[in-house]
């Protein structure tokens, strides 16, 4: 459509320093530069995301888009569980073997910067939302 | 012919730079780390740098000088070689020793004596032998739910008897601290984690490095603005889930502290119902005024003895002893959702919708 409505309007004459051909060479530049522009998106823009790390290293990345259930398994044999739920773009932790439960006690989260955490057993589920206006750097 | 094209070309590229897609400023990213190894919580480190090396090795320093606060300070561990506050505690034949112990700790130990003062008693870390009953009844109440006790309040009256703060005798040039009252015990939770943030915060100011933020547990600390000059955008949690609210106030800061004191941090449960770990000095009783008292300051050690304190205190006690300090704010969450200001505490509040 843009294409249209340039050639429809006589953009210079002959007297001007920019040409018709020109203005196509620009137009059809500026499509090809937007056309990766929106490929490096795409391939770059995962949207938001859980990411899941036990004692600081990553467990997993999962998308908050998609319904998924996780279990965090933990200790030296693997014993203790922390049960993630991603469910209608909300993440929350459904079950927990820690002794206090205060992971499990935690509201749901969606927002970037939230997390819950389960000091027992060192895992910390934090949102990393697409950048959006005003995102908080910090949620305590 | 080759002259358009470098002329079409210049024309493009200025227009996508006005549309912002190109430039070619150096950027610093974002990056944080965790780790579970300090004050019995987690150390969120987050700091903007040109690189992952860049960044780590700032973190790294951040988290050695937490671990060396940890060691002095803790009560529940004991380190070959090191005098640190759990040798402090211990009696040997009945009788506390004169330690002589790293200067840090007198530093904090007279830090926490001037904050015993300013709050009239309420931030005592004297009281370890009440705290550590509840430490006791709260570590078995949650390793054993289905058993869960509160302490009688005889034992808690009884070990209240030894919470006086002036029976802890420091001979500064000496470093050493003694212990007068055989039966007391020094607990520095209250101010501990916030002193060591502000300590670890101050090294990188020292050194120059602005961008970061330290977050113990709560105690959160930045450094200096944002990597791209932007003061830090700070969100304090709504521990409820009422709808649209995400946030209880939503800060701009640039170099101060937040600190939380929340209920809903850590309690365990006695027939149906939550105890926290904040203890009224009064009542010997966790403190029921406050869903969370949050405090800004300057000084992360400030923020964590003054919301401690807060939220022990009536709200006109605690609302006089902010208004009497010249650079901190306060905001108290009461249970029935209600929240409550000091006068400037708005300066850091940040308009948001969310």
């Amino acid at each position: 459509m843009m294409n249209q409505e340039i050639k429809t309007t006589p953009t210079v004459k002959n007297g001007g320093r920019l040409f018709r051909n020109d203005v196509i060479f620009i137009v059809a530049l500026l499509l090809v530069v937007s056309a990766l522009g929106l490929c490096f998106y795409f391939f770059r823009g995962e949207g938001d995301k859980v990411v899941v790390t036990v004692d600081g290293k990553e467990f997993g990345t999962y998308s908050l888009a998609e319904d998924v259930k996780v279990e965090i398994r933990t200790g030296a044999q693997n014993e203790e569980v922390n049960v993630l739920v991603i469910r209608d773009g909300l993440a929350y932790m459904e079950t927990a073997t820690c002794p206090d439960g205060i992971c499990a006690d935690h509201k749901p989260i969606s927002r970037e910067g939230e997390s819950i955490v389960c000091l027992p057993h060192k895992v910390v589920i934090t949102v990393y939302a697409t950048e959006e206006e005003d995102a908080p750097d910090i949620v305590v | 012919m080759k002259k358009r094209i470098v002329r079409c070309l210049l024309i493009v590229i200025m227009l996508l730079q006005s549309m912002g897609m190109v430039g070619c400023k150096t950027k610093t990213e974002k990056y944080s780390t965790y780790s579970f190894d300090y004050f019995d919580t987690v150390t969120t480190i987050t700091g903007y740098a040109e690189s992952q090396e860049e960044f780590d090795e700032i973190a790294e320093g951040v988290l050695a000088e937490l671990a060396e606060y940890h060691k002095l300070f803790t009560i529940y561990h004991r380190y070959e070689g090191l005098e640190n506050l759990c040798t402090v505690n211990e009696t040997v034949d009945g009788e506390h020793r004169t330690v002589t112990v790293d200067r840090r700790i007198i530093d904090m130990l007279l830090y926490a004596r001037e904050m015993y003062d300013k709050t009239d008693g309420t931030v005592n870390i004297a009281m370890g032998s009440v705290l550590s009953v509840w430490h006791d009844y709260r570590t078995e109440g949650i390793d054993e739910p289905w058993s869960a006790k509160l302490p009688p309040m005889e034992k808690l009256t009884e070990a209240a008897k030894h919470t006086d703060i002036n029976q802890m005798v420091i001979d500064e040039a000496a470093c050493t601290v003694t212990l007068t009252d055989p039966a007391m015990k020094l607990d520095v939770g209250a101010i501990a984690k916030g002193y060591a943030v502000e300590m670890a915060a101050r090294s990188l100011e020292e050194k120059g490095i602005s961008g970061y933020v330290i977050n113990v547990g709560g105690n959160v600390r930045t450094v200096g603005v944002k990597g791209d000059g932007e003061n830090w955008l700070v969100g304090i949690e709504n521990p409820e889930e009422d709808g649209g609210q995400a946030y209880l106030a939503y800060l701009e800061l640039s170099g101060e502290s937040l600190v939380t004191s929340g209920s809903y941090q850590r309690y365990y449960v006695v027939d149906g119902k939550r105890y926290h770990h904040i203890i009224d000095p009064e009542t010997l009783f966790p403190s029921e005024g406050y869903v969370s008292v949050s405090v800004v300051c300057k000084s992360s050690a400030d923020g964590d003895a003054l919301s401690t304190a807060l939220f022990c205190m009536e709200f006109e006690e605690g609302l006089a002893l902010v208004e009497s300090l010249p650079d901190a704010e306060a905001m108290w969450v009461l249970p029935d959702g209600t929240k409550k200001e000091s006068s400037g505490f708005a300066n850091y509040k940040k308009e948001t919708t969310k």
